[in-house]
């Protein structure tokens, strides 16, 4: 039957019918590819028998609570994993497609190859050229696997939880029904409810305070230091770079957890200190004021400036001795150098780095949660559970993982993202393949 | 001259101040836990500001190691970090060469997608991740946290990875296909090792993540002698129960090994955290 082709192109067509009729039929019939189309078809045959199961996934999902009296009460417990399935559902229809797309391309190429050398190749010739092309699939299984279900499937579920009800008391299976409400909970973050609109405003202020603050005061005490242990030729200086990198390198939740007790309030050591001097001490991580904010930003000084101190250090030794050569030749001094080579070159070279701390201070959730809590609760915590120092991860956690109330967890969700998507396509632009126009 | 050097006398002074100032700061924390640790008492209201000034006991220890989990909690937080380290730095790096060596349907969406995926924390999934591994029976065993952790640790580091491969020449891969070399061998035997900065780098993050992760575990682990060292700290601590002394003995032993660890790696550190970041 592969006779029938033409190898002047005209049969372009007839290929791309017989593919898209059923997966892998192109290969058989056309190019006998037999192992190839075989496994093509197999896919789809699979895929077929398994259709009634995908409908009934995406019928759940798509109808939630308004279907839940044809299942019984043991069914109806478990409603909330019908949108998760629904989500399964929809990655396996679209992997199907994607495999889909990809024989019909292959069918495709086969037979402009066919134009070309006006044979088939042999089943074998084929196979190991599928082995060598190929190898992308096999290089990227496991991380598309593991990708689509624990990040993808996750991320797209508690996009639709935005769109529902799925809260406690009153919207939790299996006594209460789930059910679709379109933008609601958006509008009663952003205007609809006062309380939380209050909270939500409060909330995103102080992240974004705390993001710009906590990244830039650790990105210019460390350059600092850097400095002046690079410059005052200290003999001492291995010692101090050894003693300053110590913060780095205990793990933060144990530093975190020191400092909340350090700073306690009733018998922390920094008030019995001020006690030894006559003083009276501060409620440092519980104050209704925003001296805990402060002390959050303080704290993750202590805990932030050896990296980019460390990050400083690799790049002013980094930098080319000619230059500081050819700088001192035409009579610059010690300043002039420092301040004209030195310090842009290290901003240049840093910058990009201090946008990905800044990024990751967003969502830097151990620095608040094992400091403060969260706390000190204010007059709407009792309803919105947003304490004083809270940033939008804190938040999200405790309305997830404490309150279940997962509505409100995935719109503030949506939103981190919606905040944070321009830096990381800031970070794609910037990556040498993007630059030279490879991607 | 003389007023130039007395200058920079000045400075040095100036600087050596600063430095002890900051010493002080910096590791006045980090000796309280270790003072902490060998102190009489249980709860930090009964240590004394100065460090070490409240006698000298090795009870803490034998008490975390007797009459908690405390071992268990390590060995459990041990296998997780190798765990996921390993897996990571695997498929992250086929990936990456993939990506990096390769034209492919569809390459350009798949980079972006992955870039677009590792803004987010994993634990706004956490209900689904939650429903799907107890699918797969995942639910309280450690593999069920090392996939997560795996699977959240994939779309950032495949990226870093991939910068720095696409630095290697390709030559050189081309010159081992003419030997004869198949995909996998020139991955194994030729890209790898040139990629050791970066692999290097990329197992110490992911080593030293799971050490200080307590949302995920929480989510994850229910039993109590699955809990990992993050949580079982927070536990000595936590609410009512103020057992600090408790609390930095077990710390110290955690923080020991990663000091130490760092002190020999620095400059390393140093190097792989200014090229295999800021070269991209």
């Amino acid at each position: 039957m592969g006779t029938s082709l033409q190898t002047d192109g005209s049969s372009r067509k007839n290929v791309l019918i017989t593919s898209l009729l059923f997966m892998g039929l192109a290969h058989i019939v056309h190019f006998k590819q037999y192992v190839k189309g075989v496994f093509y078809a197999l896919v789809e045959i699979i895929f077929l028998v398994c259709s009634p199961m995908l409908y009934d996934g995406i019928r759940k999902m798509v109808l939630l609570g308004k279907i839940r009296e044809q299942y019984t009460y043991e069914v109806r417990a478990h409603e909330h994993f019908w949108l998760i399935e629904g989500m399964i559902t929809l990655v396996i229809i679209g992997m199907f497609a994607v495999v889909y797309y990809i024989s019909v391309r292959g069918a495709l190429n086969t037979y402009r190859e066919f134009c070309y050398e006006g044979k088939l190749k042999t089943n074998r010739e084929s196979l190991s050229g599928t082995m060598g092309k190929s190898f992308p699939i096999f290089g990227l299984a496991p991380t598309f696997i593991l990708i689509a279900f624990f990040v993808v499937v996750p991320l797209l579920f508690s996009a639709c939880v935005a769109f529902t009800d799925f809260s406690l008391p009153y919207h939790y299976p299996p006594k209460n029904p789930i059910n679709w409400v379109g933008f609601e909970n958006f509008a009663a973050m952003f205007g609809g409810d006062a309380t939380w609109t209050e909270a939500f405003g409060r909330v995103a202020v102080w992240t974004l305070i705390w993001g710009l603050v906590a990244t830039l005061s650790s990105y210019f005490a460390g350059l600092f230091v850097a400095v002046i242990l690079n410059e005052a030729k200290m003999k001492l200086t291995p010692v101090f770079r050894i003693i300053f990198i110590l913060p780095y390198a205990v793990p933060s939740v144990i530093s975190m957890l020191v400092w909340k007790n350090l700073l306690n309030g009733e018998f922390g050591t920094i008030n019995a200190m001020i006690k030894e001097f006559g003083g009276t001490g501060f409620s440092w991580l519980t104050d209704k004021s925003i001296l805990p904010n402060v002390m959050c930003l303080v704290v993750n000084l202590w805990a932030g400036f050896p990296y980019f101190m460390l990050l400083m250090m690799g790049t002013m030794t980094a930098i080319s001795s000619d230059v500081f050569e050819a700088a001192k030749i035409d009579g610059a001094n010690k300043w002039q150098i420092f301040k004209s080579i030195t310090l842009p070159l290290v901003i240049y070279q840093t910058l990009p780095l201090m946008i990905m701390s800044f990024t990751f201070n967003i969502n830097n959730f151990g620095a608040v949660y094992f400091l403060t809590g969260g706390g000190p609760a204010l007059a709407d915590t009792n309803r919105t559970f947003a304490g004083g120092t809270d940033i939008l991860v804190t938040w999200i956690y405790k309305l997830t993982v404490d309150q279940m109330k997962y509505n409100y967890g995935a719109v503030l969700a949506i939103l981190v993202f919606v905040v944070l998507a321009p830096f990381a396509i800031f970070n794609f632009m910037n990556t040498k393949s993007f630059k030279e126009g490879e991607l | 001259m003389e007023s130039q050097s007395t200058k920079s006398t000045v400075l040095k002074v100036l600087a050596y101040v600063f430095c002890i100032v900051l010493s002080i700061i910096v590791l006045y924390p980090i000796v309280f836990v270790l003072s902490g640790a060998f102190s009489e008492g249980t709860s930090m209201a009964s240590l004394n500001i100065i460090p070490f000034s409240n006698g000298f006991t090795t009870e803490h220890f034998v008490d975390i190691f007797e009459s908690t989990d405390y071992p268990k909690w390590y060995v459990n937080t041990l296998l997780i970090a190798f765990g996921s380290c390993i897996s990571t730095v695997f498929i992250a790096c086929l990936g990456a060469y993939t990506f990096s060596r390769f034209r492919f349907t569809m390459k350009r969406s798949f980079m972006l997608a992955m870039l677009v995926l590792q803004i987010f924390p994993s634990f706004i999934g956490m209900v689904a991740i939650y429903v799907i591994l107890e699918r797969i029976g995942g639910i309280d065993t450690l593999w069920g946290l090392v996939l997560v952790y795996v699977a959240g640790n994939i779309p950032y580091n495949t990226w870093l990875v991939k910068s720095y491969l696409d630095t290697i020449p390709r030559s050189l891969d081309e010159a081992a296909r003419i030997d004869g070399a198949n995909h996998f061998t020139i991955f194994m035997r030729v890209v790898m090792p040139i990629a050791k900065p970066i692999v290097i780098f990329l197992a110490i993050t992911t080593f030293t993540g799971p050490w200080m992760d307590y949302i995920m575990p929480k989510y994850v682990l229910r039993s109590p002698s699955n809990k990992t060292l993050a949580m079982g700290l927070f536990s000595f601590i936590d609410g009512k129960k103020g057992e600090f002394t408790n609390f930095s003995a077990g710390a110290l032993l955690v923080a020991i090994p990663f000091i130490i660890f760092f002190a020999l790696s620095q400059n390393m550190m140093v190097t792989s955290l200014g090229g295999a970041a800021v070269k991209e």
